[in-house]
């Protein structure tokens, strides 16, 4: 079978096969087809193709369209549904980022002070802030807060247990050095902290060593 | 594009959509009866011949659940057209991993076709067929989709995923390929 090298008509064929062409593109491709052998006998097979080709299997129709579900209009998310997620969002975080931190400040935190110590002293483990300046001249014995005063930050957390009475270095004192009625001053005191949680040491600090200060002074 | 632009087939299937929307389940079953068969022959043509009511379906399912992100930018029918070939893809590579063969490569794809066995009704139909089994896929798709479809070469660039040119030149080729086969 020869080709036509007019290619642009032969490219237009199928065009004309399926009666897609304007009129001014149809007559020309017709005047072509009347002096044109091979491109007449292209379109003779392009249409015993297009024959082969369009034998059609049988398709149930209904039971097609009985698949189709009712349309379901998409849902669209409104700005209210966006803050609303937003927000959620920040409220987690913010909580999570609280619980973290006052999770933080629940654990015992041992706080050094008291007179000059030796050179020679090891520095205490300070855990919290404000107080690591004081490590070279702390006491040796490193104090540790009572549980309630920390625990305020995490109301529901077990206090820590509350340390021995010797441990417990206070303004260069011990809780041994005080005296039955400062002892019950301060029971009195740390009973009467509220629950809210506080992270600010130095009024904890300032709380329980106030009074002491001043006994030493 | 605007209505007055629109052909009356694509104006016909826009209205038939919207009343499809505004509950009228009947308006479904009319773009069915409307396009059915020229998916199927699709189907029929490059895809797998026992299994052509079940892609249909699918097609018009998937079609019909994601209606709102056809456009208009080009016909229901080429949307279709492309619905239809993505499943026959993914069918083709599903057996493909069945049979845990190794990948097929697009030259040697052509006994993939067996979909026109059994409909051969004479000699020149027998040779049609042979010749169009010969193919390679993009080829036979291309091939289909303009001379039993009528498409544009616009129309097949968007369903086959490639451009104007390519389709052009793989219509052209399969042509070639066509004519050398009936001539031997």
């Amino acid at each position: 079978m020869i080709d036509c090298p007019n290619g642009e008509v032969r490219d237009l064929l199928p065009d004309y096969l399926h009666d897609r062409l304007d009129s001014s593109a149809r007559i020309s491709v017709e005047r072509h087809l009347a002096e044109c052998a091979a491109c007449r006998d292209e379109l003779a097979l392009l249409r015993d193709l297009r024959g082969t080709l369009q034998r059609t299997p049988h398709i149930d129709v209904a039971s097609v369209a009985a698949a189709i579900p009712a349309y379901q209009p998409p849902v669209r998310k409104s700005w209210a549904n966006g803050w609303r997620a937003a927000a959620a969002i920040a409220a987690i975080a913010i909580g999570g980022t609280s619980i973290a931190l006052m999770g933080r400040a629940g654990k015992p935190t041992q706080v050094a002070q008291g007179p000059i110590a030796t050179p020679a002293a090891p520095a205490p483990d300070v855990g919290v802030r404000g107080t690591a300046a004081a490590a070279p001249h702390t006491v040796t014995e490193p104090v540790t807060q009572p549980a309630p005063m920390v625990a305020r930050a995490e109301p529901s957390v077990k206090p820590a247990p509350a340390p021995r009475g010797e441990e417990l270095a206070i303004a260069g004192g011990t809780i041994a050095d005080l005296s039955d009625g400062e002892l019950s001053d301060l029971i009195g005191d740390l009973d009467s902290l509220d629950a809210v949680p506080s992270t600010d040491v130095e009024s904890a600090e300032s709380l329980l060593t106030g009074r002491h200060r001043g006994r030493h002074e | 594009m605007t209505d007055v632009a629109l052909p009356t087939d694509e104006r016909t299937d826009l209205d038939l959509i919207s009343r499809w929307k505004a509950g009228e389940q009947r308006a479904a079953t009319l773009l069915v009866e409307r396009h059915a068969s020229a998916v199927a022959r699709f189907v029929a043509s490059v895809g797998g011949r026992d299994d052509v009511e079940e892609v249909v379906q699918d097609t018009f399912v998937r079609a019909f659940a994601s209606i709102d992100g056809f456009r208009g930018e080009s016909s229901l029918r080429t949307w279709l057209f492309t619905i239809a070939r993505r499943l026959v893809l993914d069918r083709r590579r599903a057996t493909r991993r069945r049979r845990e063969q190794v990948e097929v490569h697009e030259s040697d794809a052509a006994t993939e076709y067996d979909s026109l066995d059994g409909v051969v009704a004479d000699e020149t139909q027998r040779r049609l067929q042979s010749a169009l089994k010969k193919l390679s896929p993009t080829q036979r798709e291309v091939f289909v989709l303009r001379v039993s479809e009528g498409m544009s070469y616009a129309e097949i660039a968007d369903t086959v995923g490639t451009t104007e040119g390519a389709a052009r030149v793989h219509y052209h080729n399969a042509m070639r390929t066509i004519k050398e086969l009936l001539d031997d």
